[in-house]
């Protein structure tokens, strides 16, 4: 776990030049970095990607960082701005993108069974991928990172209000698309 | 009747979540010496000019080596009469004259 008040010293160090204190803070914000940027990443060389831009965004505005906040708390904000940019990107690359219903073999609460851990991934990934981007971020930050709102507003620069309406409505679409057996 | 399933739904979306929530992606194989290759890409991102200069030499050789066996081998076409030529010449003389003010 990074001390706050060492990683001002690093980031103090790596603006003056120190490449080894910028390795140092690497090392010590990576874990965090890829764990948030894996719920963006299709696959292990996107996450390379999106940590590294991440990283490199953050050498370039080291001399932004005014160091009134945690390290880690400029550092989420940074990585979320790389992911979304990412989404956005990707958005405009897949333009035919289907929102035909996926069948998804959901857990009857009344009885526990239901689909694997794994599988549950899998199914919100495939229904995620058909978000808009910023409805996938909020929904991503709220519901799997577990934040609050205030944190995903702080994370996002996006107001209060806003995060809860497009939360509202990615979960709708998510319902409409995971296709819940209604029958059942 | 629609309320009811409209809750299901909820229901079973968070259940999806929480799946999800309890199995973290793997990141194992990206983070291993994730630091050095990130200073390898910050390192080639700050190289000075002159580096990428000298791994453009190559092009810019092949590119003169180009140009001077093109100077060596084309031989322009004279004009096959040479009254033509003549006059041509005179011509030019004349233009440079009028240039120079002789």
């Amino acid at each position: 776990m990074a001390v706050p008040d060492e990683d001002a010293d690093l980031v103090r160090s790596a603006i003056g030049g120190d490449d080894e204190a910028f390795t140092e803070l690497v090392r010590r914000h990576k874990g965090a970095v890829l764990r948030s940027a894996a719920r963006f990443a299709r696959n292990p060389a996107e996450l390379e990607d999106l940590g590294q831009e991440t990283f490199l965004r953050v050498y370039r505005d080291l001399r932004s960082f005014r160091g009134d906040a945690p390290f880690g708390h400029w550092l989420a904000r940074i990585t979320v701005h790389v992911c979304y940019d990412a989404l956005r990107k990707r958005r405009r690359e897949e333009k035919d993108i289907s929102m035909e219903v996926l069948t998804a073999p959901v857990a009857d609460p009344s009885t526990g069974n239901g689909p694997s851990a794994q599988l549950a991934r899998m199914i919100l990934d495939q229904a995620m991928s058909r978000l808009k981007p910023e409805d996938r971020l909020v929904i991503t930050l709220f519901e799997l990172e577990d934040r609050s709102v205030r944190e995903v507003a702080e994370l996002t620069g996006w107001s209060e209000t806003m995060v809860k309406v497009r939360a509202f409505r990615a979960r709708q679409t998510l319902k409409r698309l995971i296709g819940v057996d209604d029958e059942r | 009747m629609n309320d009811k399933r409209h809750d299901r739904r909820d229901v079973e979306l968070d259940r999806l979540f929480e799946l999800a929530r309890r199995t973290p992606p793997d990141i194992s194989g990206v983070e291993r010496n994730f630091e050095t290759r990130v200073m390898a890409r910050i390192r080639e991102s700050r190289e000075p000019w002159h580096a990428w200069a000298w791994r453009l030499a190559p092009v810019f050789l092949a590119l003169t080596v180009l140009l001077a066996g093109w100077s060596i081998f084309y031989s322009p076409v004279h004009p096959a009469d040479p009254v033509a030529a003549l006059a041509s010449e005179t011509q030019e003389v004349a233009l440079l004259d009028y240039l120079t003010g002789e």
